[in-house]
């Protein structure tokens, strides 16, 4: 567990947070509050959606500018440090991929341009699908039609294989000791699907808008 | 009654401002729930968004300006908010018709009577007015200030805003994105759950946003827009009807355009009644009369188009929030645009359900605005707005391309980091570009601003690590600090906005008063009335020469009453008469401009203009 802070305005000592537990003051945010930790979560991969949005919307209503609008310049500062850092907790605790990624940092486990290799696991699908893109941005108009079904049919592809590996998340997430590389790994591979969907999307769509 | 343990003095309160392209209204909250300022002579809640102007240091505001368009086009600034925060570049070539622009410079200016106003001078003045309306009403004094933005307003525009009000004296507490506001308004809080989409269509930007709402908590969930889309795109389309019917000379001059429109977009009010209506274009002074019929059928074709550019902006947002249309549960409708009956029909199309229509549209923005001065002052804790960032913000980078620090839709206020090096050996300095866009090269998205970082140690290319840090606050304003961490010493940073007005600017617009003599101006306004009456009964009187003997029965008490009214010392009762004798003479005036008298006299004006 991170050192205690101490509310500047009652003193109050507590393991960081946004709120100070017993005064309710809201907190210039410490260097060591976790994003797991400002929404008052344990720092588990694992996260209740629905226990989340609640903590969002209640450290909301304490946290946010709007609840500050006339009051003095420093409760203005803290108040919106605050709930920059609110949003960015349920922004990332929300979203599978993003939460894993950031778990990984905070264990200093950091991915490096793993969206810029292709896993191995499906380079084959991978150098097929850019073939085909390439071959759809020379082509002429008339030939577009031809194309476009095998393209929509690798975007079903590749958006089904990007649910599986998020299925495959959701249970390694369920695991009492997540182990690094099989995160890293299945990570890497959804952020490329991720990738190579929208490539393919961009290209069906200018296709449509110049025909 | 018991007396208010804490009763709040004019001095608190917040009020609410809708600072439209078309109009603008003010509000602010009571016991009973948001309610709109009316102008105390004309009951009107709706001020203009017009300033016309007398000389150099002489200005109206409002319904007067708006009378002075058609006989003082260019003088006549209209949807002026259409240019806050933009550069010359954005400027249409239809634009440079309507308006005279300053030749050079960023942001965009008007040239008037030899001086020149920017967008944000000229928006300060409206607010005024409101402000004068308030303490006209009320006997308050503005001062604190809740002011709507459209919510895919970028950060140029935003910051135009804000600097307006400012300038107009006002503390702004919070810009707040119109459709946000709206759905304020119709107090939908009182659902536990719902999921709203906000259709915003007004004079000249489109906005559709959409919100989760969750116990009172309203959460934007995305937005998405198009700042040059609005009825003045529906006005221009009908005034073209009119134009072509005439000559090519005619056709360009400034105060024929300006009529054509105004009348184009009474014409369409009209038709949210009617099936069917006369467009009727006079311009005495150049010999123009004309009658064109519409139907509704006719117009409807006509705009579809343009009423269904809307729906990418719509299909766009729903992409992002992860919706389908039939999974919006209420559907409210703002601007006065969605009067029109094709676009509740094609909304109700989109979205397979009937819009909320219970709020007049074009109030219920400034209401909700007012609800917001309400939760901003503390009366209001049941309600909390969590908005959303538009369009994403970023740094360019290598090759000029774009690189995102926040991306649209983020929740504000929004926080994020990058880290930055340098491309040279020993580089002292690092230049940034502050851009505002969602296409992948610097050059499709909007500049903000660019800074130099400075007093960089001398180091290999690459060693450097310069943190670059983006905050956006509660009003979706960016704020952008750059830190050296070698050094570990924060660097100031200078910002020069690409198309605002700089800090000093704004100081110095503070300085310079905006104070004038109202007599003053009501005396210039009742020479003009009078100037103008003369003109039309000279007009009148000669073409009365060749009029059937109905047509004198109904021209000439008209005349008369005009006469009667000269010496008048009020304006608009000069005004009106001369409006009415313009009524009464249309039919005259037409059969003449048909016939070779008229082309005669048609040409012969010309060559005086």
């Amino acid at each position: 567990m991170a050192t205690a802070a101490v509310c500047p305005e009652c003193g109050h000592q507590q393991p960081p947070a946004l709120v100070c537990a017993a005064c309710g003051v809201v907190q210039e945010p410490p260097p060591s509050l976790d994003l797991f930790a400002a929404v008052g979560l344990p720092r588990r991969l694992q996260v209740d959606a629905a226990e989340l949005e609640r903590r969002f919307y209640e450290l909301s209503r304490q946290v946010h500018p709007d609840r500050f609008g006339t009051a003095p310049a420093p409760a203005q500062a803290a108040s919106l440090a605050a709930t920059a850092l609110l949003n960015r907790a349920y922004k990332v605790l929300r979203d599978p991929v993003q939460r894993g990624r950031y778990w990984l940092e905070l264990h200093g486990e950091a991915l490096a341009d793993e969206s810029r290799s292709v896993p191995r696991e499906i380079a084959a699908t991978v150098f097929e699908v850019q073939e085909r893109l390439a071959e759809l941005r020379e082509a002429g108009a008339e030939q577009h039609e031809l194309l476009r079904p095998a393209l929509q049919d690798d975007l079903r592809r590749l958006d089904e294989r990007r649910a599986a590996c998020s299925q495959r998340l959701d249970e390694l997430f369920q695991t009492a000791a997540p182990p690094p590389d099989r995160l890293k790994a299945l990570l890497a591979e959804i952020a490329y699907l991720t990738t190579l969907a929208r490539n393919v999307q961009a290209g069906l769509d200018v296709e449509r808008h110049e025909s | 009654m018991s007396p208010d343990p804490d009763p709040p003095t004019p001095m608190d309160r917040i009020f609410g401002i809708d600072l439209g392209t078309t109009n603008s209204l003010i509000g602010y909250m009571d016991d009973d729930g948001p309610r709109v300022v009316r102008d105390p002579d004309s009951g009107s809640a709706l001020l203009p968004s017009v300033v016309s102007f007398l000389d150099a240091e002489r200005w109206v505001v409002g319904a007067d300006a708006r009378r002075r368009a058609a006989a003082h086009p260019l003088q006549t600034l209209a949807s002026v908010k259409r240019f806050m925060g933009v550069g010359h570049e954005h400027v249409s070539d239809e634009d440079r018709l309507h308006y005279a622009f300053a030749p050079q410079g960023n942001p965009v200016r008007f040239r008037v009577h030899g001086r020149d106003w920017s967008p944000v001078e000229v928006s300060a003045l409206i607010l005024e007015a409101l402000k004068e309306r308030v303490r006209k009403a009320t006997g308050d004094q503005v001062r604190r200030a809740v002011i709507t933005v459209p919510a895919y307003f970028n950060d140029s525009q935003r910051q135009a805003t804000r600097d307006a009000g400012r300038l107009a004296g006002l503390e702004v507490l919070r810009l707040l994105n119109e459709p946000t506001a709206a759905s304020l308004a119709y107090g939908l809080e009182r659902r536990e759950e719902a999921t709203i989409a906000v259709y915003d269509f007004g004079g000249g930007t489109f906005d559709l946003s959409l919100l989760k709402l969750r116990q009172g908590i309203f959460e934007v969930i995305a937005t998405s827009g198009d700042t040059r889309l609005g009825g003045d795109d529906l006005d221009q389309r009908l005034a073209r009807l009119l134009l072509e019917q005439l000559p090519e000379p005619l056709r360009d001059l400034p105060e024929v355009r300006r009529q054509a429109l105004e009348e184009a977009e009474r014409a369409k009010v009209r038709l949210t009644e009617q099936d069917q209506t006369v467009m009727e274009l006079r311009a005495a002074q150049h010999g123009v009369a004309l009658r064109r019929p519409l139907s509704r059928t006719e117009l409807e074709a006509l705009v579809l188009d343009i009423v269904d550019r809307t729906f990418a902006p719509c299909r766009r947002a729903l992409e992002d929030a992860g919706l389908r249309p039939e999974q919006i549960d209420e559907v409210v409708l703002v601007g006065g645009s969605t009067r029109v009956p094709l676009v509740r029909r094609r909304v109700q199309e989109f979205f397979g359900r009937a819009p909320h229509t219970e709020l007049n549209p074009d109030e219920v923005v400034a209401m909700g605005a007012a609800v917001q001065a309400g939760v901003l002052s503390g009366r209001r804790v049941d309600t909390l707005l969590l908005d959303v960032v538009p369009l994403s913000l970023g740094i360019e980078s290598v090759g000029g391309v774009f690189e995102r620090i926040i991306d649209r839709n983020t929740t504000i206020p929004a926080i994020s980091r990058q880290i930055f090096t340098t491309f040279v050996d020993n580089q002292t300095a690092v230049d940034f570009h502050v851009l505002q866009g969602e296409r992948e090269l610097v050059a499709d998205n909007r500049s903000l601003a660019r800074f130099k970082l400075r007093g960089l140690e001398p180091q290999p290319a690459g060693m450097p690590r310069l943190e670059v840090t983006f905050m956006v606050d509660a009003n979706g304003i960016l704020n952008v600090t750059a830190r050296d961490l070698k050094s570990g010493h924060e660097q100031s940073v200078d910002v020069k906005p690409s198309y605002g007005l700089t800090d000093d600017e704004v100081e110095r617009m503070l300085e310079s008063s905006f104070d004038h003599a109202e007599e003053d101006v009501a005396a210039r306004l009742l020479i003009e009335a009078r100037k103008e009456a003369e003109s039309i009964l000279r007009v009148t009187r000669k073409a009365l020469e060749q009029a059937t003997a109905d047509e004198r029965t109904a021209i000439e008490p008209a005349i008369a009453t005009l006469e009667a009214r000269l010496g008048d010392t009020d304006h608009n009762r000069i005004r009106d008469a001369v409006e009415a004798l313009n009524q009464a003479s249309l039919g005259l005036a037409q059969r003449l401009m048909d016939t070779s008298i008229a082309a005669a006299l048609q040409s012969k004006r010309v060559e005086e203009v």
